[in-house]
């Protein structure tokens, strides 16, 4: 299953947090019709670097769907920002 | 009869323990889960296969107000297709890295690394553990990498 959901919290001095759910669903959809036109030109940048184009889909496929419950968090002084993808 | 049991109670009858320690001797064993158990197959299946790769840095700087924190969960899964995108490689860019690595006096060859091979390297993952602390008069820092 590909990520379907990111929540950005972000955390400022005041210890306020602004936490935004992003919908990644609509980004997926917004982007498939892109990548059906730009299939037929990876493809041929794919070739011209020997790449076998089919591999190179899949592995980015793979790597699409391994995002899953990828976790971010970085805190400095008393701001901080946290990436979790679901 | 266990074979355990067995040589305890022969070191009974021999008049090496006396009943007392054999009693408490046979109560450890009972105690202890026999090897090959489910239980035992579980656990080192579920320590063979952890899900994430996580990175914890802590540094406290002096002079600063604060520390900083940076904390990365990182899926087993992602590390996985990443070493596959390294397959991908073409192969001129592969022999420039070569190239590259072997004017700094480095004798590898990064073709000879097959996606096999990786795999392997990230199933041994599961017992990785780093751990650095380093402690000046500047800064506090520590660094931890494991698997969970």
């Amino acid at each position: 299953m590909i990520p379907l959901v990111a929540v950005v919290s972000l955390r400022g001095r005041e210890s306020r947090t602004l936490r935004v759910w992003v919908p990644l669903i609509l980004l997926w959809l917004l982007l498939v019709p892109l990548a059906v036109l730009l299939s037929p030109l990876i493809f041929i940048v794919c070739l011209i670097c020997r790449v076998n184009p089919f591999r190179a889909f899949s592995v980015g496929w793979q790597i699409l769907r391994a995002l899953n419950d990828t976790e971010v968090e970085i805190e400095h002084r008393s701001a901080g920002v946290s990436i979790c993808v679901f | 009869m266990n074979e355990h049991r067995r040589q305890i109670l022969q070191m009974l009858s021999e008049g090496k323990i006396s009943a007392d320690e054999a009693e408490r001797l046979i109560s450890a064993l009972e105690d202890r889960p026999p090897v090959g158990s489910s239980q035992n197959v579980s656990e080192s299946a579920t320590k063979a296969r952890p899900k994430y790769l996580r990175v914890q840095v802590d540094s406290e700087e002096a002079g600063h107000e604060g520390p900083t924190k940076v904390n990365v969960r990182v899926p087993m899964q992602l590390l996985r297709a990443g070493v596959k995108l390294a397959g991908l490689i073409p192969q001129q860019a592969l022999n420039r890295a070569n190239q590259a690595i072997h004017a700094q006096g480095i004798r590898f060859d990064l073709s000879q690394i097959k996606p096999e091979n990786l795999e392997e390297l990230i199933d041994q993952l599961s017992d990785l553990s780093v751990d650095v602390d380093q402690k000046d008069r500047e800064a506090n820092v520590k660094v931890k990498v494991f698997c969970e």
